[in-house]
């Protein structure tokens, strides 16, 4: 029975070794324990926290990084459609202007060609009527060494002359 | 490999301990008396006993108050059972026969008479060496937190704190919720100084081996403690449902029946953790005991019996320590987890008590379980 009978002095000196035991504990270790477990916990929380909000905004950035890229793609497309419009465009534009060119040179130049031509003419009949003078002159010449053919003419001349008035 | 080892250990013990042990109860009084042996060991004593020696004790003081004042003085001057004077008072260990038996008497006019006794027995001294450790232990990792903080400790360290979180996360915070704060230093210092007394009742030699948290006195503080701070922190909602709660009239006037019941309900807890607490630890010493005891009785009737009862009782010893190991770390969990739960149950509030009540209880229930398995 003696188990079961409590014994006075080891009751007593419980109470003082817990109580001595509470008090030290109390003052020295639980607040800094439980105040770093608390903390340590919550940083890990937060810690958890962080890295999933972390990783939503990479998934968001992903996504919009890809859009831009999408979106960049459509205005790379389309400034490559609207370059190459233009480019048709101005080569159009280009070939019409320098059609137009073309046609003014070349108006220019049968302008040009026909002054010429008309000048070439001009001196070619000049030089023409040229030698047919001085043919002329030299055929005169030769037949009018003849005083009777000089006669002839005279009269012919005055012939004509008559026949005009 | 470790097992073959521990086979063959077990076979040379029994080799050399059997025949030994045979002559040596046939030279002794001749038979043995088992329960004087398991009581001596599972009670308290003046001294602490030493290894392999019968006679020599490490002597702790006598602290008594006889009926002239205080007398100190050491206890290796009447462990041998003679009597001392001590300024003129005549000091001796109760024999068998006197109801104080194996405690220190005064001699008044040749009767015994019981001094009041807060000598430093042998578990007195164990509860100190438990405070030391726990203090030790504790300051420790306060210690490395304070200098390393945001810093899991690794190792030794490490279990302890693996303790603390266990205990603070896991029982006080859950069942206390935003309470937790204002328990959790008187919880923690429950759960790890019964732990350290339970496992330092295990090891058989001098720091340990006291059977602490298997005497009834302990475990009786401790139940006490937590019966106090229940009580002391209750608040009003705890006294109303104890003095005037939610049933019939009848049931509680004229005649206060359910408020007797109540009050009766306060004290069963208390006592049903002085006597979980005692019975576990102590029937796990004994079971031990026993188990040594067995290969005496054994050898005593034949070398041969006492040799095979010794390998079947060291092996059956070193499970039964290894479960007392478990059994060390569930109970001391268990004490603080069940007051945490009368303390809760004094914390909380008028609203939602039923649907709460319930869940708790199931809660309790599951976790008791869980510890039981």
């Amino acid at each position: 029975m003696e188990l079961f009978t409590p014994d006075f002095g080891l009751i007593f000196w419980m109470f003082v070794a817990f109580g001595v035991l509470f008090l030290v504990l109390w003052r020295l270790a639980w607040p800094v324990i439980l105040k770093s477990v608390d903390e340590r916990a919550d940083l890990i929380d937060k810690g958890v926290e962080y890295a999933q909000s972390a990783k939503a905004q990479l998934e968001n950035a992903n996504r919009e990084a890809q859009s831009y890229i999408e979106e960049a793609r459509h205005r790379e497309a389309d400034i490559l459609r609207e370059a190459d419009k233009m480019r048709t465009q101005i080569i159009e534009e280009a070939r019409v202007a320098a059609q137009g060119e073309a046609q003014k040179v070349m108006d220019a130049a049968k302008v040009q060609i026909a002054q010429q031509q008309k000048q070439a003419e001009e001196q070619f009949r000049n030089q023409v009527s040229d030698f047919a003078l001085q043919i002329a002159d030299k055929v005169v010449r030769g037949q009018m060494a003849d005083p009777r053919q000089q006669a002839k003419l005279v009269d012919s001349l005055l012939t004509e002359i008559e026949h005009k008035n | 490999m470790m097992k073959n080892f521990l086979m063959i250990l077990a076979v040379a013990f029994a080799a050399m301990l059997a025949p030994a042990q045979a002559s040596a109860s046939e030279h002794d009084e001749g038979k043995i008396d088992p329960k004087e042996i398991i009581f001596e060991h599972l009670g308290d004593a003046y001294g602490w006993e030493v290894p392999f020696d019968h006679h020599h004790r490490i002597p702790l003081p006598v602290i008594v108050w006889a009926h002239d004042g205080f007398h100190c003085f050491s206890s290796a001057r009447i462990t041998g059972g003679e009597p001392y004077v001590d300024n003129g008072v005549e000091f001796k260990l109760a024999g068998f026969d006197s109801p104080y038996k194996g405690k220190v008497v005064e001699i008044v006019d040749g009767k015994e008479h019981r001094p009041l006794d807060i000598s430093i027995t042998k578990n007195v001294c164990a509860v100190w060496i438990s405070v030391a450790l726990v203090v030790g232990l504790m300051l420790w990792l306060a210690n490395f937190l304070k200098k390393h903080p945001f810093k899991a400790p690794r190792k030794g360290l490490g279990a302890v704190e693996v303790c603390v979180t266990f205990v603070y996360d896991g029982v006080i915070k859950a069942i206390l919720g935003p309470n937790a704060k204002r328990f959790a230093p008187y919880l923690m210092t429950v759960f790890f100084f019964i732990l350290s007394m339970n496992l330092l009742g295990l090891a058989v030699v001098f720091p340990g081996g006291a059977n602490l948290t298997g005497n009834i006195a302990v475990t009786l503080v401790l139940s006490v403690l937590t019966f106090l701070v229940t009580n002391i922190f209750a608040n009003r909602h705890y006294w109303k449902e104890i003095l005037w709660p939610d049933v019939p009239m009848w049931l509680k006037f004229p005649i206060p029946i359910m408020p007797v019941i109540e009050v009766f309900g306060m004290f069963t807890k208390p006592a049903a953790l002085t006597v979980r607490l005692f019975a576990n630890m102590m029937g796990g010493h004994m079971i031990v005991l026993v188990l040594t005891l067995l290969i005496f009785i054994f050898s005593a009737i034949n070398p041969y019996a006492g040799g095979l009862m010794t390998v079947m009782s060291v092996g059956f010893s070193i499970f039964m320590l290894l479960i007392d190991v478990l059994v060390s770390f569930i109970q001391a969990y268990v004490f603080t987890m069940l007051s945490t739960i009368f303390i809760s149950l004094a914390q909380e509030e008028h609203h939602e008590e039923h649907k709460k009540d319930e869940s708790e209880a199931k809660a309790i229930v599951e976790e008791i379980k869980d510890a039981l398995i």
